[in-house]
């Protein structure tokens, strides 16, 4: 009798799913980012309508994993963040989107 | 996860928000209220100094429109600065938008010429082609749909006013009557997005976004 239960190897695309991305809201994050040069932070909460204290922590936690790049600021005497992706941010995003294309390609209708 | 994420429609909606300010119709419709009123002080000043003396009134809504991006949209709404494809996107509309505006004073040249020589009709069927050109490509490089109304809007203008003027004789080919609604109807759209973006988006009280949204 063969043993038919999957191996790590069969699961191995979602294994490699990146845990800090695969957050929906700091996939939200990330996305917008990917496709803009750099964005504040008042940009990135009306796009994602997250609330500042979400934003806030789900930011911190891709920018500890070197995802993002936050630069403080002010314009005129207002505070202004701005964040944009790590070239390692924009790596790890790119296999992301690999590794969930390769997992749900493969996924019946 | 059930919905489909799409990056392009990502990048299309971020770029978009940047253009739902209404400041680029007021800002439209400001050109359209030139060719509403200048005709009516080309008698007195003639057709290069009726347009000319518009200039103010056009440097005075970039004033406005600087102001207002900086320190009423902005705070609102966020900056964002986009990739090299739009970048590059942008370049090309510029480049296309230069040729048409050559284009256009081409033909707005030959107007002033042969405009005893050749029909009215003719004159405003040009008109309205370079408007129609103008700010479709305005809707399509900008995504924004309304601008492609704008478009139908200010290319029936001419041909409008010529009607008016043939059958019901009313002075300056109909240009200040029907440029005049299109004016309105571009300067109140954008004022009244220009509101609603206000009210929609409230100020965050005591700059509590920018800090507390990354606060260690």
């Amino acid at each position: 009798m063969t043993d038919e239960r999957p191996s790590g190897d069969d699961l191995h695309p979602l294994a490699k799913i990146d845990q800090v991305i695969h957050a929906p809201a700091r996939l939200m994050v990330l996305s917008y980012l990917y496709v803009v040069e750099s964005a504040d932070v008042v940009f990135l909460r009306n796009m994602t309508r997250l609330t500042w204290g979400n934003l806030s922590t789900h930011v911190s936690k891709l920018e500890e994993a070197g995802f993002l790049d936050v630069e403080k600021g002010y314009q005129g005497k207002k505070p202004r963040t701005v964040v944009r992706l790590t070239d390692q941010g924009r790596a790890a995003f790119r296999d992301y989107k690999k590794s969930m294309q390769q997992v749900l390609d493969d996924l019946p209708d | 996860m059930s919905q489909k994420i799409s990056l392009k429609e990502a990048e299309r909606r971020a770029f978009s928000t940047t253009f739902q300010d209404g400041l680029w119709d007021i800002y439209i419709g400001c050109f359209a209220l030139m060719f509403a009123i200048a005709p009516l002080l080309s008698r007195s000043l003639g057709d290069f100094l009726s347009a000319a003396a518009f200039l103010p009134l056009f440097g005075f809504v970039l004033l406005f429109i600087w102001w207002a991006k900086r320190n009423v949209v902005a705070p609102r709404v966020g900056t964002v600065e986009f990739g090299s494809w739009r970048k590059a996107r942008m370049m090309k509309y510029n480049l296309v938008m230069l040729a048409l505006l050559v284009i256009a004073l081409i033909l707005g040249a030959l107007s002033t010429v042969d405009f005893g020589l050749v029909s009215g009709w003719v004159v405003a069927a040009r008109f309205s082609l370079v408007m129609l050109a103008i700010l479709s490509l305005l809707g399509y490089f900008l995504n924004s749909p309304r601008f492609y109304g704008y478009g139908v809007l200010a290319a029936l203008s001419p041909l409008a006013g010529e009607w008016l003027y043939v059958n019901l004789k009313v002075p300056h080919h109909g240009l200040p009557v029907t440029f005049g609604l299109t004016a309105g109807i571009m300067i109140l759209t954008g004022v009244a997005l220009f509101v609603r973006l206000i009210r929609e988006h409230p100020l965050p009280a005591n700059d509590e976004g920018q800090s507390e949204a990354t606060a260690e």
